[in-house]
Formats: C-alpha cells, sequence, structure tokens
C-alpha cells in the first residue's frame, strides 16, 4: 500500500529534506503534500485526503500544538495520525505533544530509517 | 561542567553534521583556502533554564557544499537565500539537540534563527566555542548562558 503524507514546516528547506528522505528510506510514498503552517495545513486537509501528517512545532502563525488541538477537535481529521518532527527532545515537550493527540515523535537530528520506521510505527504497516 | 557542556557541544554537532547534512568532521584541518570571504553566520536566542544564545558561522565555501548535501542539489544552482536557509536550519537543529541534552526535563524555546551580516565573532571569555575543519572550509559553533548550566542529564535516544 502507497501512503499519501502532509509535511508541515515553515522551511522549505527542511520540507523538501524530509521528502527526500521518506523516499530514500524505502518508504512507500504515494504522494507528498506541503503546508508551512498549522493555519495552512488544516486548509489543505479540507480538500485533501491523507494518510499521515509530519509536523513542526515551532512554525508562524499556527504552531504545531495549536494546529495538533484543531485536528483532535475535528472527528474527521482526528483519525489521521499526526507525527511530531522537532529539534526539541525533551520528556516534558514530548509528553505534552502526545497528550495533545500526537501518534508518534522523530527528535532532529534523525536518519532516514527512523523516520521511516516511526511513520510505519504509526501506520500500523505491517513488513 | 564546562568540558561536559563542550563535550555537548561537540557531539551534538558532529551527530547533525553526520545524519542530516551528511557531512563528516575532519580530525585536522584541512589546506587553507583563499581569498576567505566573510563567514555565513546565524545566531538565534533561547528561553528555559538558563536562557542564552547560539552562534554557528561557516566558511562560505563549506556552507555552499552543506546546502546542497542538505537540498540535494548542485552547488552552483542555489540561491544566497538557500544556503542561508540551510545554515538556519543547522543553527537550529544543533542548538535544540544541545538543549534537549542539557535541559531534557524541562521545556525551552528556540527563536528563529537570523542570518547576522558582518557579525562579530564570539570571545572565549563569553561563550563555549567549538571549531570543526571540513574538507572545505571552517565550522564554528558558539553557546552562551546568562547563568552557568548546573545539570546534564543523562540523554536517552
Amino acid at each position: 500500500m502507497s501512503y499519501r503524507i502532509l509535511i508541515v514546516d515553515d522551511s522549505p528547506a527542511m520540507r523538501a529534506f524530509v521528502k527526500r528522505v521518506m523516499e530514500l528510506s524505502g518508504f512507500d510514498l504515494a504522494d507528498c503534500l506541503q503546508a508551512s503552517n498549522g493555519a495552512h495545513a488544516l486548509e489543505v486537509l479540507r480538500s485533501e485526503q491523507v494518510d499521515a501528517i509530519l509536523t513542526d512545532i515551532n512554525m508562524p502563525l499556527m504552531d504545531g500544538e495549536e494546529f495538533l488541538r484543531r485536528v483532535e477537535a475535528d472527528e474527521s481529521l482526528r483519525k489521521i495520525p499526526a507525527v511530531i518532527i522537532s529539534t526539541d527532545g525533551t520528556d516534558t515537550r514530548i509528553r505534552q505533544m502526545m497528550a495533545l493527540g500526537a501518534r508518534g515523535y522523530v527528535k532532529k537530528p534523525f536518519r532516514p530509517e527512523d523516520l521511516r520506521a516511526e511513520l510505519e510505527r504509526c501506520l500500523e504497516v505491517r513488513q | 561542567m564546562i568540558d561536559t557542556v563542550k563535550e555537548v557541544l561537540a557531539e551534538c554537532t558532529e551527530e547533525a553534521l553526520e545524519q542530516m547534512f551528511f557531512v563528516r568532521p575532519l580530525s585536522e584541518p584541512a589546506a587553507p583556502h583563499s581569498a576567505e570571504s566573510p563567514h555565513v553566520v546565524a545566531e538565534l536566542n533561547f528561553q528555559g533554564e538558563p536562557s542564552g544564545s547560539f552562534s554557528l558561522s561557516v566558511s562560505p565555501a563549506a556552507a555552499r557544499s552543506i546546502a546542497a548535501d542538505f537540498l540535494a542539489e548542485e552547488e552552483n544552482i542555489l540561491s544566497k537565500e538557500q544556503v542561508e536557509e540551510v545554515i538556519c536550519e543547522l543553527a537550529n537543529i544543533i542548538c535544540g539537540s544541545v538543549l534537549t541534552r542539557l535541559e531534557s526535563r524541562i521545556t525551552f524555546r528556540l527563536a528563529s534563527p537570523q542570518i547576522v551580516k558582518a557579525a562579530q565573532p564570539w570571545e572565549t571569555g563569553q561563550a563555549l566555542i567549538q571549531q570543526f575543519h571540513l574538507w572545505n572550509g571552517n565550522f564554528t559553533v558558539g553557546f552562551r548562558t546568562e547563568r552557568p548550566v548546573c545539570a546534564v542529564h543523562e540523554y536517552v535516544s
């Protein structure tokens, strides 16, 4: 099965990198949508169906925390697994984001295989 | 404690370079490069326990090759803005990684990295400075806090 993934990050360079490492890692990527912040991501999700969301936390206009709250509050969106990709790997932050509804967490820096493993765990991909 | 923080700074920098920028620092300086134009310098402030700031200074040739590796593009087609964006991202990753190890039981806030034109080099007395050698230039990171860091928690990967 191939997956449609939404990458949410204010850095175009980081979005391009995440897309590339997903491909390099062998993750079965059908399509990759992108958004530059939480508000933009919600707009994308109104018109597009995705299998998983990869999101940063620190972003302008709407950060990852608020984005996750909005996703969780929406019955049609909350079933989509969200994985945080962040430089903040503190225990407190990880617990906070998981309590808000994140299903996975990848700390930067990461290897391509780390991202693939976390994404597949959240998507319950069977090897 | 200063030595421990310096070790963390070195480990986090090497890890970020290797895992996400596909660059391995050299143990000795490469041959000096002629016509060294100003380095690409990114700085960011952070709030936490303690608060402080972080600086990353990369020689122009090294900055361009790091950006090319990160973006999987040819060096000669990259714009100055693309190179600066990648150096800001690298500063963000290294600083976040250092703070995760130093302040792992509390949260911290990173401001957005900014490119600093005509940056003054940080002095050793004011900050912890670590220099790395890449095949095509130098790479310096600086870390300073408003008060000494008093605890380094064990890092759990």
